[in-house]
C-alpha cells in the first residue's frame, strides 16, 4: 500500500446548519464535542499504528465548524497528529466560521500548529447572507480575515458563493473585490449548488425559490475568474484560485490521486493498493454512533469499496481533469481524449490534457467519459 | 384415471379485456379443488410475470379440472383461459378451435363491448355452445338485468340462460359448472380411431425441449408411440404425455376429447408448429385437421439491440419467443442509423410492447424499437408490385405508380353521448362511415372503414380519452386501398435517420412534419453540440427545430469525501445513457423513435 502523507479530520458540529448545506454537520450537539475529541484522538492513535502513514505533509481539519473547538481541543488533536509524524513545513489547515475568529482563538490555533486558515465568508451582501442563513454579517467576515492576518496567519483562504438569487453580477464582483482587498492568499468560489436533501433543495422543488439560470451563473463564474487572475491568483482548479506558492497542498493531493486518511464522523479515506487498485472507506456519519463505536471497537467504519485498477484509473482521470494546468491522469484513455478534444472540451499537449473554457463548463461530461461502464445488477445476473 | 368421453368437456372463457375472465377461472379452479386454497395466488393461470403485473392475460393457458356434478357423475373439464385484448384475438381463435363450449363473461356494469362481440362471433364460427355469465354483480354500479337483456337482444342468447356471478366473491361458480356439464356437448371423437391431435400452443423447456400443447380429437396418444407431424412430415417418439392441473402432470394416455401436452424430444422450434396435426406414424389419420387461419401481422417495427454485441442474443431470443408466440414474425434488417437488428411483425401495438418487454426481461436484452408501421403495397411503373413494411424502403417516387394501404373495419361500441366525438375522431383519421346501430342499454355500435395506419397511430388512446374511457374497439383487416401517400424523412444534425422516416397522407404531410420536429425537440436531450432537427418530404425541408447545446454540467466541489458519490452519480448517468442510441454524434432516446405515434 502506498504510504499516506495526508490526513483529514472531520468536526461535524455547527451552531446552525445552513439551508444549502449537505455536509455531515449537526446543530445543537455541541455538548458532544468533548467526548468527540476523545474519540477522534483515539482513532488517530489507532490509525497511526495500523497504517503506513507519515510523515504527514498535509493536515486538514474540516467540518462542520472546526472553529467551535477550543484552542485546547485543537492542541490535543494536533498532539496526536504529531505522534504520527508531521513533516517539516507541513500544511495544517483549519476551517473557521467568521464568528469564531477572535484574537485569543487565532493565537491558540497558531500555537497548536495550525498554519493555514480557511474562512467561510460566503458573501458580504446582507440579503444573500440572510438567504443563506449565515449568522455573521459581511463586516464580521472582513473583520475575521483582518484578525486572522493580524494574529499571524500568513496563508488565509476565503470561501465564497456565487449564483445566489438576488445577487447580480455587480454585487458579486463587489464582494470579490472587498475580499481581495484584505489580501487573502487563496480563494475558493463555489457556485451555489442545490442539493436535493437540503432545505434549499426542498424550496427549489416546491417552487418557493428559483435559482438563477445557467447563463447567469456562468457569467458570474467567468467574471470572477478574470478578476482573480488579474489580481495575481491563478485559477488552478475549477473552484480554486491561489497566489503563487499558496495552492492548497492537501486538496492537490486528492486531485493528484494520492492516498489520504480521514478520521472523524463520516470521514472518507482513500488508499492506493500495490496492485493498482484503489480502496475507499468511510466512517459512520452520526457523531453519537461515531463516539460509541470508536470507544468500543476503536473503529467507526461504515462502508468500503475497492476499485479495480481499470476503474481506479478512470476515477483518477475524472478527478485529475479538474486541475486546470493540466493532468497526466488521462494518459490511458487515448480514445476518450481524442473524442473530447474533437468536441472542444479538452486541449492536449505532451500527454497532458487540460479543460478548455467549454470543458470547464461541462467538466462532468469530461469526467464521465473516463469512467468504466460497470455492469448493472440486472446484466450481472445473466 | 381415464374419464369416459361422455363425461369430458372442453371449454374456453371469453370476454372483453378486464371483464374478469381470469378471476373467474381462478374461482373454477378453486371450487373444483384443482388448486388448493392455500396455493391459490391471484391469476393462477397467468404464468408470465408480465401478465400478473399488468393484470392481463397474454397467452392462452390450459388446465384440467374434475367436477362432481349434481347428477352424481364426476366430469373432466378442460379449461382454456384466453386473452381479451384485440391484439391477441389470434390466441383466442386457437384456443376456441380446441374447445366444444365457451363461457362468455360480460361485466355487469360495462355491458357488451367490442371484443365481446368479436369473441362471440369467433365462438359461433367454431360452433361452440355458449354459456353466458354476467360477472361483477356485486359492484355498486352493476346493472345485471340490463346486461342480461343486452345479451338476449344483441347476441341472441336467451335471457333465462344467463347466469349472474361475482368471481371475486365466488357467487355463481357452481351454477356455471352445472351449466357447462349440462349445456356443452361432450367431444364426439372415437378413442379407437387413428390419432388426430391439434397443436394449439408450444413452449420451450430448458430441460425437456419443446412441450407441445394439444387437444386430441380422435384416437389415443400414449408414451412410446411414434408420432408424425402431418404438415412438416417430421416424426418423433413420444416420451411423455400429460395434463395441466395446472402444473404439468404426466398421465398414461390422452384420448379423444382430452387436452394436455406431449414431450417428444423435439429440439427445433419449427417442428412443433401451432395448427399442425399430430398423428400416429404407424396408423396415420386420413387427413390433417383444418388448423388455423394463417395469422397476419398487422404492424411492423424494427427491434435493434442498443449494444450491437447483443445482436446474436436477440436472434436466439426471437427464435425462442416465436415458439410460443406464433403471431410474431421477423427478418434481419440493417439500418444506417441503428445498425443490425430485426424487422418484426406484430398483431398490434400491445403485442409489440409485450414482445419487446418479454425480450428484455426474459433474455436480458436492452432494445430499441422503432415506430410501428403497417405494410404497404407499392405498384411500380414497371408493373411489379412490392410489399413495403419499412418506410425507409419506399422506392423513389419517380418509380412509383401507386401505393395501397391496408384497410380495416373498425367497430366501436360506445354510449350515445360520445357518438359525436367518435365520429369526429374517425373522420380526422380518414375514416369512411359505414354503419351505426342503437342497442339496448344506451349502447351504439358504429362501424368505420379506415386505414390501419391511422389506428396504430394513437387512435385507441384518443378513442378512450374522448369517450371518458367508455368506448371499446375491435377491428378486422378487410383489404388494401390506394391512397395518396408520401414519405416523410427526418434529418438529425444534417444526416437522415432512416429509423425515423414515416409514410403519411400527402395532405397532412407538412403539418405532420412540423409536429414531428417539434416533438423530437422535446425528446432529444441536450448534447454537447447544438442539434438541428429537420423534416423533409422528397428532399424538401418542411420543418426545422433546434435542440440547443448543453449549457453547463459541472460540480462545484470535489474533495476527498465527495469522490465516491460523484463517481457513482456519473456512472449512473452513464448507465442511463445506454438506453440512448448513438446516431452519428447525437444520442437519441427510445421515446424519440416512438414520437410519430402521437402527433395530435
Amino acid at each position: 500500500m502506498e504510504r499516506i502523507h495526508s490526513l483529514y479530520l472531520h468536526v461535524p458540529f455547527c451552531t446552525w446548519v445552513c439551508k444549502y448545506c449537505d455536509f455531515n454537520a449537526y446543530a445543537v450537539l455541541e455538548g458532544l464535542i468533548p467526548p468527540y475529541v476523545e474519540a477522534l484522538s483515539h482513532e488517530i492513535d489507532i490509525a497511526g499504528t495500523e497504517l503506513p502513514i507519515g510523515p504527514l505533509e498535509t493536515v486538514f481539519i474540516g467540518g462542520g465548524t472546526p472553529s467551535l473547538l477550543t484552542a485546547a481541543q485543537v492542541r490535543q488533536v494536533m498532539e496526536r497528529v504529531r505522534a504520527i509524524g508531521l513533516a517539516p513545513g507541513a500544511e495544517v489547515t483549519l476551517e473557521a466560521n467568521p464568528s469564531n475568529i477572535t484574537g485569543p482563538n487565532v493565537e491558540g490555533w497558531l500555537a497548536a500548529g495550525v498554519n493555514r486558515l480557511s474562512i467561510g465568508v460566503q458573501s458580504l451582501q446582507p440579503d444573500a447572507l440572510r438567504f443563506l442563513e449565515r449568522l455573521h454579517s459581511g463586516m464580521d467576515a472582513i473583520a475575521a480575515i483582518q484578525a486572522a492576518r493580524a494574529g499571524g496567519f500568513a496563508d488565509v483562504n476565503a470561501d465564497l458563493l456565487f449564483g445566489v438569487r438576488g445577487v447580480n453580477l455587480a454585487a458579486w464582483l463587489d464582494t470579490l473585490e472587498a475580499v481581495l482587498a484584505e489580501g487573502v492568499q487563496h480563494l475558493s468560489a463555489y457556485e451555489l449548488t442545490v442539493e436535493s436533501a437540503t432545505r434549499l433543495g426542498q424550496e427549489v422543488r416546491t417552487g418557493l425559490v428559483r435559482m438563477p439560470d445557467a447563463d447567469d451563473q456562468l457569467e458570474q463564474y467567468w467574471a470572477a475568474a478574470a478578476r482573480l487572475e488579474a489580481a495575481g491568483l491563478a485559477h488552478y482548479e475549477i473552484s480554486n484560485w491561489a497566489q503563487p506558492g499558496y495552492r492548497c497542498r492537501h486538496n492537490l493531493a486528492t486531485w493528484n490521486y494520492h492516498p489520504y486518511l480521514g478520521c472523524g464522523a463520516g470521514a472518507h479515506s482513500m488508499f492506493r493498493l500495490d496492485d493498482g487498485r484503489t480502496k475507499r472507506r468511510w466512517n459512520v456519519k452520526g457523531p453519537h454512533a461515531y463516539i460509541k463505536q470508536t470507544s468500543e471497537t476503536a473503529r467507526a467504519l461504515d462502508g468500503a469499496e475497492t476499485l479495480s485498477p481499470e476503474r481506479a484509473r478512470g476515477e483518477a482521470a475524472m478527478i485529475g481533469v479538474r486541475l486546470l494546468d493540466g493532468t497526466g491522469s488521462a494518459r490511458d484513455f487515448p480514445e476518450q481524449r481524442r473524442h473530447l478534444v474533437g468536441a472542444g472540451l479538452l486541449r492536449e499537449d505532451n500527454h497532458q490534457v487540460r479543460l478548455t473554457r467549454r470543458g470547464v463548463e461541462l467538466a462532468n461530461q469530461v469526467g464521465a467519459a473516463f469512467l468504466v461502464e460497470v455492469a448493472s445488477p440486472q446484466q450481472r445476473k445473466g | 384415471m381415464s374419464t369416459p368421453t361422455h363425461l369430458t368437456r372442453a371449454i374456453s372463457v371469453i370476454a372483453h379485456v378486464d371483464h374478469g375472465k381470469t378471476t373467474l377461472s381462478d374461482r373454477l379452479l378453486e371450487y373444483t379443488g384443482t388448486v388448493a386454497q392455500r396455493d391459490m395466488v391471484e391469476q393462477v393461470l397467468d404464468q408470465l410475470d408480465l401478465e400478473r403485473e399488468r393484470g392481463i392475460t397474454i397467452k392462452a393457458q390450459a388446465v384440467r379440472m374434475l367436477y362432481k356434478a349434481d347428477d352424481g357423475n364426476t366430469y373432466q373439464i378442460n379449461l382454456i383461459d384466453t386473452p381479451g385484448h384485440v391484439d391477441f384475438s389470434y390466441e383466442v381463435s386457437r384456443a376456441l378451435a380446441a374447445c366444444d363450449g365457451a363461457i362468455l363473461v360480460v361485466d355487469a356494469s360495462q355491458g357488451i363491448e367490442a371484443q365481446t362481440l368479436a369473441n362471440v362471433h369467433q365462438a359461433l364460427d367454431h360452433h361452440l355452445k355458449i354459456v353466458p355469465v354476467v360477472n361483477k354483480i356485486d359492484l355498486p354500479q352493476a346493472n345485471p338485468e340490463l346486461v342480461r337483456e343486452e345479451i338476449e337482444k344483441v347476441i341472441g342468447l336467451p335471457a333465462e340462460s344467463v347466469i349472474f356471478a361475482s368471481a371475486r366473491q365466488g357467487i355463481g361458480t357452481k351454477e356455471i359448472l352445472e351449466a357447462v356439464v349440462r349445456e356443452v356437448p361432450p367431444p364426439t371423437g372415437d378413442p379407437g380411431a387413428p390419432l388426430q391431435a391439434l397443436i394449439f400452443d408450444a413452449k420451450f423447456d430448458a430441460y425437456r425441449g419443446i412441450v407441445t400443447y394439444i387437444r386430441v380429437l380422435e384416437g389415443t396418444l400414449r408414451p412410446g408411440m411414434r408420432i408424425l407431424m402431418m404438415q412438416t412430415g417430421k416424426s418423433f417418439e413420444v416420451d411423455e404425455v400429460g395434463i395441466f392441473r395446472p402444473d404439468r402432470t404426466p398421465v398414461e394416455d390422452l384420448s379423444a376429447g382430452e387436452v394436455g401436452y406431449l414431450i417428444a424430444n423435439i429440439r427445433n422450434v419449427r417442428d412443433s408448429r401451432v395448427g399442425d396435426t399430430v398423428t400416429d406414424e404407424a396408423r396415420p389419420a386420413a387427413a390433417a385437421l383444418p388448423g388455423y387461419r394463417h395469422v397476419t401481422p398487422m404492424v411492423f417495427a424494427g427491434l435493434f439491440p442498443t449494444d450491437t454485441e447483443q445482436y446474436q442474443q436477440l436472434k436466439e431470443a426471437l427464435e425462442k419467443l416465436q415458439l410460443n408466440d406464433a403471431a410474431l414474425v421477423y427478418e434481419p434488417e440493417t439500418s444506417a442509423a441503428l445498425g443490425f437488428g430485426f424487422r418484426c411483425g406484430f398483431l398490434g401495438l400491445l403485442h409489440m410492447e409485450i414482445v419487446q418487454e418479454r425480450l428484455e426481461r426474459e433474455f436480458n436484452l436492452t432494445l430499441l424499437g422503432t415506430a410501428p408501421t403497417v405494410e404497404y403495397r407499392v405498384k411500380l411503373r414497371n408493373g411489379e408490385e412490392i410489399p413495403v413494411d419499412n418506410p425507409d424502403h419506399l422506392p423513389d417516387p419517380a418509380e412509383i405508380e401507386a401505393i395501397s394501404e391496408p384497410m380495416v373495419t373498425a367497430t366501436i361500441v360506445v354510449p350515445s353521448t360520445y357518438v359525436g366525438n367518435m365520429m369526429e375522431l374517425s373522420q380526422e383519421r380518414r375514416g369512411q362511415f359505414l354503419n351505426m346501430q342503437y342497442e339496448p342499454g344506451d349502447r351504439v355500435v358504429i362501424t368505420y372503414r379506415m386505414p390501419l395506419a391511422e389506428i396504430i397511430h394513437d387512435y385507441y388512446d384518443q378513442l378512450k380519452s374522448r369517450s371518458k374511457g367508455y368506448a371499446s374497439l375491435d377491428y378486422e383487416l378487410v383489404g388494401f386501398e390506394e391512397a395518396s401517400l408520401v414519405k416523410l424523412d427526418v434529418l438529425v444534425a444534417g444526416s437522415p435517420v432512416d429509423a425515423l422516416s414515416m409514410i403519411v397522407d400527402r395532405s397532412k404531410a407538412q403539418q405532420q412534419g412540423r409536429r414531428l420536429a417539434e416533438k423530437l425537440k422535446t425528446l432529444i436531450p441536450r448534447q454537447l453540440y447544438e442539434v438541428p432537427i429537420q423534416a423533409a418530404i422528397g428532399g424538401k425541408i418542411v420543418a426545422r427545430e433546434t435542440v440547443p447545446a448543453m449549457r453547463k454540467d459541472v460540480t462545484a466541489k470535489c474533495y476527498g469525501g465527495d469522490v465516491t458519490r460523484k463517481r457513482k452519480l456519473l456512472e449512473k448517468q452513464k448507465e442511463g445513457k445506454k438506453r440512448l442510441k448513438r446516431v452519428g454524434n447525437v444520442e437519441i432516446p427510445q421515446e424519440a423513435f416512438m414520437a410519430v405515434l402521437s402527433l395530435d
